[in-house]
């Protein structure tokens, strides 16, 4: 084996945003990032405490990944589990160090739409944001993913923008309120979404908390990030390149993902994409 | 959101009733909270009772579901949700009858927060009007809740935001065992349920086996004691598709057949899935007929054979 998929590195560039020592939650519906915590709690962060979505079982040992997060798949292995209201009662408090999360719009300021899109008049009814809106402003780190940043031109040649300059509707709070506030002065407990990982690159937020462009993938560029963005990023100082994995982290994620559920989350054209690993 | 006046207590010792009979305590325009979540322990055929019935006007409130709202809006039963999530995660998407009734103006959006709803149950349990949050401030959500109210702490001089109590009518509930006194026994993760029957005015339960409370107090897992539950029926395979652990695990095969006549039109699903699955099966012996009686029970047990089983069990051309 020497080259790992599009979502063995996403995977990858999510769990590296995961510190040691710290409380840190998944949603539903989120492979990659459950697998990102995973790989974080085995290779990189032993004293993470890993929740998993849905379940709320702590620490647990799962022997595959099942389609839906809601199963006793997930929690196997668990030392214990927590209730639900505990859950958002540690995120309430302070305490949840990091939390994934995502929108079918993710704006520049970091702000994600999972509810409609159109407001009030509604045009898309989207599932919906779960728990996503209350963990936004009260756990300490966020970290965003998408696998559908790309947006290509549809036939009348419009495209529909994943990274907007506006959502419609802001599920989850990014770095800016919906009425056009610093979301810092609300004094939540929470600093916001600290990183995004798309299919085409690695983002962060300045100091405006704007977000910035900080790494590409091998096989991606500058033109590729802008041409499928609504507004223009902000560029770091140096580009890096995002690293591929090692191999027993890919090893672990594929035993991991026997039936590669975190496939379902991987665009048709992004699946023959493959990176070198060392 | 208080009817007024204190929750009644449920002391009658043998709560005992046909599912049939359970539906029907639920009437058209209550607010009903569903339990169980995504594709685990949703009270699947109390709300197949619910849609025989033609009850309408139903307001959803919830956390994370799936099926159990969009059949209950394919089904054309609710005209307001206040859930926090309604769809199908990675695995088929988005919920397509709940997405077609939502765009279509059948259902008014009234989208919760996992947190809100708890603290708005946990204010109807503690008899208070409303309890704060220190979240959602800067979302959308203050615009979309006109009622939600921000105030300064008296205290820390903090803002925060006030969410008023919810006090569902009935609660709908499917848990493993219970007992004729209503005693009810959650295995796995209760997700809502336990705030819902404390903050309920009804709680209305199925369980898989009805045993004697003797029995229960062995297991030592009661998780809601009888007074909380107004009636209980005992409703084998009743959260199917969805999970009932230990019982059977999540029909993924079922969950494909359903979504892909949901997927196709509302005239598809009726045709496809309602006509024959709900209306078409008059009581619960016949839908566990349909489905494919025994054969599809042997299937869903298979997971507790070890881990190829299970894992057999959402391989994605499985079949019954």
């Amino acid at each position: 084996m020497t080259s790992c998929t599009l979502g063995e590195m996403m995977i990858a560039a999510l769990a590296r945003t995961i510190e040691d020592g710290t409380l840190v939650f998944h949603g539903y519906g989120s492979p990659l990032a459950q697998l990102a915590m995973h790989v974080a709690k085995r290779i990189h962060a032993p004293r993470m405490i890993l929740v998993a979505g849905a379940t709320c079982g702590i620490d647990p040992d799962p022997p595959f990944l099942a389609p839906t997060t809601n199963d006793w798949v997930m929690d196997r292995g668990a030392s214990s589990s927590l209730v639900i209201d505990e859950l958002f009662d540690l995120a309430a408090a302070g305490r949840m160090g990091r939390m994934f999360l995502s929108g079918l719009q993710i704006d520049r300021w970091g702000n994600c739409n999972v509810t409609m899109l159109g407001y009030p008049e509604i045009k898309l009814k989207l599932p919906g944001g779960g728990g996503g809106c209350n963990l936004s402003c009260d756990v300490a780190h966020i970290t965003l993913w998408t696998t559908a940043h790309r947006s290509p031109k549809d036939a009348k040649g419009r495209r529909r923008f994943r990274l907007v300059k506006d959502c419609d509707f802001i599920t989850n709070l990014g770095h800016r309120t919906s009425d056009d506030g610093a979301s810092r002065d609300l004094g939540h407990r929470g600093n916001g979404p600290q990183w995004l990982v798309t299919e085409l690159g690695l983002f962060d937020f300045d100091a405006d908390g704007h977000m910035r462009l900080r790494a590409l993938y091998p096989d991606t560029s500058v033109d590729d990030v802008l041409e499928s963005t609504e507004f223009e990023p902000r560029l770091a100082a140096k580009i890096d390149t995002i690293p591929s994995p090692d191999l027993p982290v890919v090893e672990f994620i594929r035993r991991l993902d026997p039936l590669k559920v975190h496939e379902k989350e991987i665009r048709a054209e992004d699946m023959a994409r493959g990176f070198e690993i060392t | 959101m208080s009817k007024g006046g204190p929750r009644p207590i449920y002391t009658e010792p043998d709560k005992r009733v046909g599912l049939e009979d359970l539906a029907a305590r639920v009437k058209d325009g209550a607010v009903v909270a569903v339990g169980g979540g995504l594709s685990s322990r949703e009270p699947m055929a109390l709300l197949r009772a619910i849609l025989r019935r033609g009850v309408k006007g139903l307001t959803v409130v919830g956390s994370a579901h799936g099926i159990d709202i969009d059949l209950l809006s394919g089904g054309g039963a609710i005209s307001r949700s206040s859930e926090s999530y309604v769809g199908f995660e990675q695995d088929f998407g988005m919920a397509p009858n709940y997405r077609r009734a939502v765009e279509s103006g059948a259902i008014r959006v009234d989208d919760n927060c996992c947190y809100t709803l708890v603290q708005q149950l946990r204010a109807a349990i503690q008899g208070l009007p409303f309890m704060p949050v220190r979240s959602v401030r800067g979302t959308s959500f203050i615009s979309l809740h006109p009622e939600y109210k921000a105030m300064v702490c008296p205290f820390t001089g903090e803002e925060v935001l006030l969410v008023p109590a919810i006090e569902p009518d009935a609660a709908l509930i499917h848990a493993q065992y219970g007992d004729a006194q209503g005693n009810l026994l959650i295995e796995g993760t209760p997700v809502y349920d336990i705030l819902f029957a404390k903050a309920s005015r009804v709680v209305l339960a199925s369980v898989e086996e009805i045993v004697p409370t003797e029995r229960l107090k062995e297991l030592r897992g009661i998780r809601i004691p009888y007074f909380y539950v107004t009636a209980v029926s005992e409703v084998p395979m009743g959260a199917h598709p969805t999970a009932c652990y230990p019982f059977y695990a999540y029909d993924r095969h079922h969950t494909a057949l359903y979504y892909e006549a949901a997927r196709k039109g509302a005239e598809a699903f009726k045709a496809e899935y309602l006509s024959v699955f709900v209306h078409g099966a008059p009581n619960h012996s016949d839908y566990l007929d349909r489905i494919g009686g025994e054969k599809t029970r042997a299937r869903l047990t298979s997971w507790r054979d070890g881990t190829e089983a299970w894992k057999q069990l959402y391989v994605e051309d499985a079949t019954a």
